[in-house]
Order: structure tokens, then sequence, then C-alpha cells
């Protein structure tokens, strides 16, 4: 008999975040005897083509991030497949999902660097600005830098995208501006590690004229010496199937699953 | 099931929870010493610790020291926190929270909705939906349900006599949730809940008494003495308090005062007073307030003080009535932050003895999960007797 199947749909399965949110779904849907397909929609980023997975004749679907447009997940959600959504939500459907916990994380980087730090002067380098992830964090940043009554204007939020290369063009246009800032805070770790290159190129030391910390973690940030607030991707993914196959299962979910996260202090801060 | 039956099986279920409790605190680790510990006859003892290692709770771990007098090594007993899971839930306005944590109180996922996304859909669906959500994450069986209720709630039989945020009139929430899920569901007030949480996992151990003021959309007081909750707190929202705007003095409920409507409405005004206010025409927050307050806007610190006259008068009655050693401030308020916190506490040293104020110490509970954790806390008390 064929085996169950769970579809997943994202736009890079090579890339760090859905390469973990795979392995751990893969894990649980080896446990429970399902297959798994993938239909990575941009390995070339320059022509992303469309979502091709038949996902009617698939057991559910599980979508990473904003792979696939709010038009196909609510057609899947109404159509009654099992779906869960990865650190992506739809405005108006209740469609579950699962997300790190992107306030917990961003709240306790804040207080490190302002607390711990005594750091009062921020760059934020945002993520995607569509995307559910950056959106939260970068609000829950604005929010956190009233609690330690900081303001930060527009000029020092600076594009990000979630892309390094997009991270470091804003961070040499700052340099190039010599904007005074004794802080950057980005809400991915791997702009946060270009961020402290090209500050160690320019010759600013890092921590002692600017501390830098980002959100995630991975042995790269590790290497880099960077603090993080470590999210552990592979959990979101396990997580993601455990919600799915509760589904398939019969259990009725709505709302958001989310996975705590720890603040992991290196060497890119101190006070 | 006649009453000497119901007493055998209520005394077995207290003896087992004795053993536990032993254990669980490191009173006792190994059989001897459980029946010195409780006075119970080795036998029993022995019937009970058997049960309670086949159902996975206990395990033996080597074995101990030998007594003063020789003889033989005990085996000792060690307590498995992750043999069993409990879902603690929280109910507000706007939102359902719901943590899945271990039987030593460990988070082992989170689960939430917002009410104001999937409106339409009746609030007792969406708190099965949530329960759903953390049943999918279980890694071990699920022992019992906690929820804390916004409103009046009879815990006893588990009905909420009045929630009036939800519609809910004595609805029998323990026995709808025990048809769904089979298991105990322990229901209580939200603040009671919060109180629990902060007893069991959020303060040093030396508080016996704490009392957590929740402000959410409603505001109510809970209550932890000697251990366990003392039921009769909740909603205060209706006491009358009374308020001075400048020569002008007006009486009227706390939540009037207090609600958001309120506030926004206050804010207005106090607008209109000093055009040059930051505070958002859209948006408000706590935490824009203590912003602006700290910035020098007038407006902004006019609505604090405001706030803070009212909650002075709270916390004194409290202090006056109930002689808590801990009171904890908890909610969307938190965001005002400890120097709000100070200005209550030297406000209500007006209003009743300072000694008395002196003697209580004050702290802001942050946690957004402490309603869900204390309901996990409440449901662990009363499923094992597992708290401190």
């Amino acid at each position: 008999m064929k085996k169950p199947t769970i579809g997943i749909i994202t736009n890079n399965q090579y890339g760090v975040f859905q390469r973990n949110i795979l392995a751990g779904v893969h894990e649980i849907a080896r446990t429970n005897g399902y297959d798994v397909l993938i239909d990575s929609l941009a390995e070339d980023p320059l022509h992303p083509r469309l979502v091709s997975l038949e996902w009617q004749k698939l057991t559910g679907v599980i979508v990473i991030a904003n792979a696939a447009s709010d038009e196909l997940l609510r057609h899947i959600y109404e159509s009654g497949k099992p779906i869960s959504l990865v650190s992506h939500r739809v405005p108006g459907v209740p469609i579950p999902g699962v997300t790190s916990n992107n306030n917990q994380g961003i709240a306790e980087l804040v207080r490190h660097l302002v607390k711990g730090c005594h750091r009062r002067k921020f760059v934020y380098i945002r993520g995607e600005i569509n995307q559910d992830d950056g959106i939260q964090r970068e609000t829950v940043f604005r929010h956190e830098l009233m609690r330690y009554n900081l303001a930060a204007e527009e000029m020092y939020f600076v594009r990000g995208d979630f892309d390094p290369e997009v991270a470091a063009a804003s961070i040499r246009e700052l340099l190039e501006h010599q904007v005074h800032f004794d802080v950057i805070l980005a809400a991915d770790y791997q702009m946060a590690i270009v961020a402290v290159e090209l500050l160690q190129t320019a010759g600013i030391k890092v921590p002692d004229d600017v501390s830098v910390a980002g959100f995630g973690d991975a042995p790269a940030a590790q290497a880099a010496g960077l603090t993080t607030v470590s999210a552990d991707i592979i959990e979101l993914g396990r997580r993601a199937a455990r919600q799915l196959i509760g589904q398939v299962n019969g259990l009725t979910i709505q709302g958001v699953t989310t996975l705590s996260v720890q603040l992991m202090i290196r060497e890119t801060t101190a006070p | 099931m006649t009453a000497s039956k119901a007493t055998r099986e209520q005394l077995r279920r207290h003896n087992r929870q004795l053993m536990l409790h032993a254990v669980y605190s490191g009173l006792a680790d190994n059989r001897a010493a459980l029946a010195q510990e409780t006075g119970l006859a080795k036998p029993t003892v022995s019937d009970l610790i058997g049960e309670l290692i086949d159902e996975g709770l206990l395990i033996e771990v080597g074995r101990g020291q030998s007594t003063d007098s020789g003889g033989k090594r005990p085996t000792l007993l060690q307590f498995v926190p992750d043999a069993r899971q409990v879902i603690g839930i929280s109910l507000d306005v706007d939102r359902v929270r719901g943590v899945l944590c271990n039987m030593a109180g460990k988070i082992i996922a989170q689960h939430h909705a917002n009410l104001l996304d999937i409106e339409g859909h009746p609030v007792i669906d969406i708190v099965q939906h949530v329960i759903n959500g953390l049943i999918a994450q279980l890694d071990a069986p699920l022992l019992c349900i906690g929820i804390g209720v916004p409103g009046i709630v009879e815990n006893s039989i588990g009905v909420v006599r009045y929630a009036p945020q939800f519609g809910w009139q004595n609805l029998p929430l323990a026995e709808i949730l025990t048809d769904c899920f089979h298991v105990p569901v322990y229901v209580a007030n939200k603040a009671e809940m919060a109180a629990m949480g902060q007893f069991a996992f959020g303060m040093p151990n030396d508080s016996r008494s704490p009392v957590v003021v929740l402000l959410n959309s409603t505001i109510e007081i809970g209550m932890v003495l000697g251990g366990a909750i003392y039921h009769n707190g909740g909603d205060i929202s209706s006491l009358h308090v009374s308020r001075h705007i400048g020569q002008h003095s007006e009486t009227g409920r706390l939540e009037t005062f207090l609600s958001w409507p309120y506030l926004k409405r206050r804010a207005e005004l106090l607008r209109q007073e000093h055009p040059n206010t930051t505070l958002p025409i859209t948006g408000l927050t706590f935490m824009h307030m203590q912003y602006a307050a700290l910035h020098g806007d007038v407006a902004a610190q006019t609505l604090v003080e405001e706030i803070t006259d009212i909650l002075a008068q709270v916390f004194s009655w409290i202090i006056a009535m109930l002689r808590p050693d801990h009171i904890s401030l908890a909610g969307g308020i938190v965001d005002l932050g400890e120097t709000v916190l100070n200005r209550i506490m030297d406000k209500a040293e007006s209003l009743v003895q300072p000694e008395l104020v002196q003697s209580v110490k004050f702290s802001l509970a942050e946690s957004y999960e402490l309603s869900a954790l204390g309901a996990v806390a409440e449901a662990l008390q009363n499923e094992l007797g597992l708290v401190r």
C-alpha cells in the first residue's frame, strides 16, 4: 500500500533555515511512516517557478515562510487538506503554524545589549518586510527600545531582507556616511556576521566600538563568535511535522505553536 | 459507588500523593524513609511504590547508604518529571494561550490563538483547538489540564459562573473539556492561576502568601495561602474607587477608570490640553505612556499618575485586608515599568500604615505565560500534590 505523503513547499531547499526545517520534518515523518515530497521553487533565484506540487493527492502540506501565495494557502485550507505554515500566517485565515518566539528573542537581545553592554545607539538590520518573522522582529524591536527609554530614527533601520548581500550594502552605506552608532542588531545571524566582517575591515573594533548581535544561531554564528538567540530550527521542523500529523489524525488546530529561544552571549558583544 | 469504596479510593489517591510529594520534594528517597515520613505501614508503602514505578512516575536508581544501625542498603527512588505532561491554558479577551509542560513545570511547547483573527468561532471551540495544538506536540501521556478564566469561577465543580467577555454564564467548562480530552480538568479564575504560577515557579521559596493583581481587560486579584489557591479572589472590576482631577473628584468602578476605552478617552482629553504630547492617536499602549512620561510629556505623566492613584488604592486595600508577603502586578500594565511600581508603593504608604506597606515585597510579573503556568501548577497540585 502506498505510504501517506507530506508535501513541503519552500522557496529554496538549500537555504540554511529551510534545510534545517526539512531535516526536522523528515525525522518526524520517517518515525511516523510518512514519505516527504519537496517542491522547491527558487533554486535559481532569478527564475523562480510556480508551485507544481499536486497537493490534492498528498496527505498534508507544510509551507515554509512565504513560499506560496496567500491565495493558494487559503485554497488548500478551505479544501480541508491538512496544512501547517512555518514562520508565516495569512491574515484572516486561521491556518495553524509554527514559529520561533520572536518576541522573547528580540526582547532578550535588546535587554542584553542595553543592560549588559550599556549600548544605546542602535542600528537595526531589517528582515524581509513582507515576511512574518521580519515584521514581528522589527515590531518587537521598536517596542523594546521604548522600554529602555531609547529611540532610533528611521535612518538607523536599514534594509537587509534576510540577505547578507543586501545587508552588506546597507552597512557600507552607513559607514560611507560616517553615521555614529555603537550597536548593530540584525534580524538574522547571517546578516550580523556580514556586519561584523565589514566593521572589522573598516577598522572598527567589535565589540569595543560597536557590539553586534543577530537572531538565530548556527555553527557559522558560533565560529564568528556572534552573540545570538538560539532558535532550534530543526526542532521547529519537528513541531511543524507533528502539528500536521496531528491534523491528519483528526485534531482541529487553530493558532500558532511557538518555540522558545535562548540567549547565546559570545565575543561580539561586551560592556 | 458506595460511600466506603469512595473513601478507600480517596485514601489511596491521597497516599499516592503523599509518596510522590515526598520523593519529588526530596523529603524521602527510599521505602523505609517514606514509611517514616508519611506514617504509613511499610507494606502499604511498598504496594503504592510498586504501582507508581509500574506507571513510570518513579524509578529505582541504585542503592543508598546503610543506616547507622547497619542492615540492608535501601533502594533509592527518583521522581520522573518527564513521565507525564500537563497542559495549562489561560484565556483573555483577545487571546487564548497554552503551555505544555513536564511535571516539573518545564515548558515543552507553547501555543496561542488570537481571538480577533478568528472571529465568528465560539471561544470554547478555540480553547479546544489550542489544546489540540499542544496535544499534537505531546511526547508523553497527558496527565491533566488546568485552565484560567477571567471572571467568576466555582472551582470545586469547574463551572464558570460569569465571564461576560465570552458570554459565559454557568458554563460547566471542566465537564465539557473532560468529555472532550478524557483527562481531569481543573478550572479557576486566571488571576488565581497567576498567583499559583508566581508561587510555584516565579518567586523565592520564602513567599507563602503571594498576591497577583492582574490588569488586562478586567482587574482581578489572585492569592495563594500556604501553598493553595485562595478561591475567593477573582474579578474586582466592579469595586468603586474615588479619583481626583484637579479640584474635581469623582467616584466610579475600577473597570471604568482602568479600562482601555476610558484610558484612550482620557488620553484624548489630555491631548487637547497638551497639544504637543507624543502619545499616539491610534495604537496607544502602556509602553507608549511610560516612554512619553519618561521624556517629560505632561499628558503622559498625568495619565500615568492617575493610573498609579487608582492602583495605590487597590494595593492599600489588599495590604490592609489580606496582609500578603508579596504583591505582583501582572498583565499589559507591567510595561509601565519599575518606576510606576515604586510610585504605587509610595502612594499606598499614604493610605495605610507605612510599616504595613514596607513589610510587603513588590514586583512586576513580566511573563505572558504566568496564568497558563499557574494552571499547570494548579492541575499538578490537585492531581499529584506536587507543587513546592
